[in-house]
């Protein structure tokens, strides 16, 4: 398409892709942030005031998952998943775009057969209305799973066509729409 | 048709597709042979959340990322340099223990040979020690400290032992208290040898110090209760393995953060990346991992090769000495935690038939992943060191032999002799 070279709409994008990935970031940051307070937190209590709130350990848990998400999440966008990489490293030129786009394209199948089975599971809890901790029904935990898993079949599928330029390469961990 | 999706995967592998997508196809493929609705897939996936054990991964990967950032590995040569660099020799051991030490605490995933070997190579060299054995040394140690607590491989061995409900359980408290005897064997052996051929050196070091012992002490005032509090907890058996990961990562914070101060918080974000890239690059293996372990069990693959097995090996001695050799490969080739995730819940039932204990077999594996770190061709830790310390691989590879042939008994002795792993557990 024409707009594909125009300049503005490429700073646009790349605008885009910058604001969603230092929203990852920093929605990460916060999950950190609250796993390392709740966790420690909850330890001082008990220790310190022998209290505590009953539901911060359902709570801790869905925050493993929601972290585990997110990172994985990040590591599909920074190429840092745990593969054996040193036959794609070798190659250069077609035979390379090849393996990439068997690999990659591969990933993204099934990340969005996991997004899928991940949305019925959703659905599942939906209607059983089951409570993980104090308020939150369960459903709304296990959200964190369609919307990793199809974040990840995205990025995955952008990487097996080329789109990034440094994909190959991604190791360095900066950010590409900068 | 099995053996021809086998292939393909076995290709798809090679050309670099992700462990867990590996693990997830051949879990959805199970599933589906076996008519179940594939949601359970994601239902297993989520029994992420069911394992209370894990809050720690999370946890003492950010602690060991804020002390890899900060100067933390520096005031911990120079404390161990103030009490054992008068030693002949006393510079490498300085080195293997503090690697240990900070390996137990970040896991075996490079961070000690990227942030420890930027003080100790240097350090040594200018001690006079010969480049080939600083190379090797700093090479073998970053996998060091495996197997004493808290380190996450034992953590997460114990987490997808339990899996199985192996009689008799694999508790977190075991492994570490199991790992204990082994990894004190390779430290002192391996100090041994340092000791060895760093006679001769010793004379051009220092003498005790009493006043920089205890300046270092004062300088390393925020960390020296790190471990004391945290292994000590953990074997005095005060502290639950999270509990542990929780005070850790709280205390770690605010020593970094807010008395030290030296990460400043916008670079919060970036480390936070850098740590749970890895926490989410393994719990994404693990929850696929929870959906295949399941099938596996079903569909009793284990006992299945157990029987194929069983016709060519029937001696328990020699099916310890294949054992080595295979883990051996497939930990160089799957690079620790997903040879964890992977490996284990196949080869332990197996193991377990030829009456191999659990805690055991669990030492037993994860010293031989510890060597697998560092053995050619493929091993993590030499693609490190090369790129680290700017030498051609070939050299690091033949810089490791010595300390690869130590490791390598350390680890016949730990799997002909589950005595040593067991006495401190039942």
């Amino acid at each position: 398409m024409a707009e594909a070279n125009d300049p503005e709409v490429g700073a646009h994008a790349r605008g885009i892709w910058y604001a969603l990935h230092r929203a990852e970031d920093a929605l990460l940051t916060l999950l950190v942030a609250a796993l390392v307070l709740i966790a420690g937190g909850q330890i001082v209590l008990r220790a310190g005031f022998n209290s505590g709130v009953d539901w911060t350990e359902p709570l801790l848990r869905c925050l493993v998952l929601w972290v585990a998400m997110f990172g994985a999440m990040l590591a599909a966008r920074e190429d840092k998943h745990l593969g054996v990489d040193a036959i794609p490293r070798m190659l250069s030129g077609l035979p390379r775009i090849v393996v990439r786009l068997l690999a990659q394209g591969f990933a993204a199948v099934v990340c969005g057969l996991l997004a899928w089975y991940s949305v019925g599971l959703v659905m599942l809890e939906h209607e059983s209305q089951t409570i993980a901790f104090a308020q939150v029904p369960t459903w709304v935990t296990q959200l964190a799973m369609p919307l990793g898993f199809g974040v990840m079949a995205i990025r995955f599928a952008l990487r097996a066509v080329g789109v990034r330029r440094n994909a190959a390469s991604g190791t360095t961990g900066t950010a590409e729409g900068a | 048709m099995i053996w021809l999706i086998a292939l393909a995967l076995l290709l798809l592998a090679f050309a670099g597709a992700p462990f867990f997508a590996l693990i997830a196809a051949v879990a959805l493929l199970g599933l589906n042979a076996s008519d179940y609705d594939l949601i359970i897939a994601a239902a297993e996936f989520f029994r992420i959340t069911d394992v209370p054990v894990l809050i720690a991964i999370p946890l003492f990967t950010i602690a060991g990322y804020l002390l890899g950032e900060s100067k933390a590995p520096q005031r911990l040569v120079r404390l161990t340099d103030a009490l054992f660099g008068w030693m002949p020799g006393g510079l490498a051991v300085v080195a293997l223990m503090s690697c240990a030490l900070f390996t137990a605490f970040t896991g075996a995933t490079g961070v000690t040979i990227v942030a420890l070997g930027a003080v100790l190579f240097p350090a040594l060299i200018q001690a006079r020690y010969p480049t080939k054995f600083t190379l090797g040394l700093i090479t073998t140690s970053g996998s060091l400290g495996l197997l004493f607590a808290p380190s996450l491989p034992l953590i997460i061995y114990a987490v997808v032992a339990q899996q199985l409900n192996t009689t008799p359980p694999v508790g977190v408290d075991e492994m570490f208290r199991a790992g204990l005897l082994p990894g004190l064997m390779m430290l002192v052996l391996l100090a041994i040898y340092s000791v060895w051929s760093g006679r001769g050196r010793a004379r051009a070091r220092v003498k005790f110090s009493g006043r920089e012992a205890l300046a270092a002490a004062w300088d390393a005032r925020w960390e020296i209760p790190l471990p004391v509090v945290v292994v000590g907890g953990i074997y005095g058996g005060w502290f639950a393995p999270s509990e542990a990961a929780a005070v850790t990562a709280l205390y770690v914070s605010i020593t970094v953060l807010a008395i030290r101060r030296e990460i400043s918080l916008s670079k919060v974000p970036q480390v936070c990346r850098d740590a749970m890239v890895l926490v989410g690059a393994i719990l994404v293996i693990l929850g696929c991992a929870l959906a295949l372990t399941n099938y596996l069990i079903d569909a009793d693959i284990p006992g299945q090769l157990f029987e194929v097995i069983r016709e060519h090996i029937s001696s328990r001695f020699v099916f310890l000495l294949v054992l080595i050799v295979f883990l051996l490969f497939f930990g160089m080739l799957l690079e620790g935690y997903p040879a964890i995730i992977i490996l284990v819940p196949i080869v332990l039932p197996i193991a377990m038939r030829y009456g191999v204990d659990p805690v055991h077999f669990g030492i037993m594996f994860l010293a031989i992943l510890q060597l697998g770190f560092f053995t050619p061709p493929l091993g993590m830790n030499l693609f490190i060191s090369s790129y680290r310390f700017n030498r051609p691989v070939l050299e690091v590879v033949r810089a490791c032999v010595p300390f690869f042939f130590i490791v390598l008994f350390c680890v016949l002795v730990i799997t002909f002799w589950p005595w040593l792993s067991l006495v401190l557990v039942r």
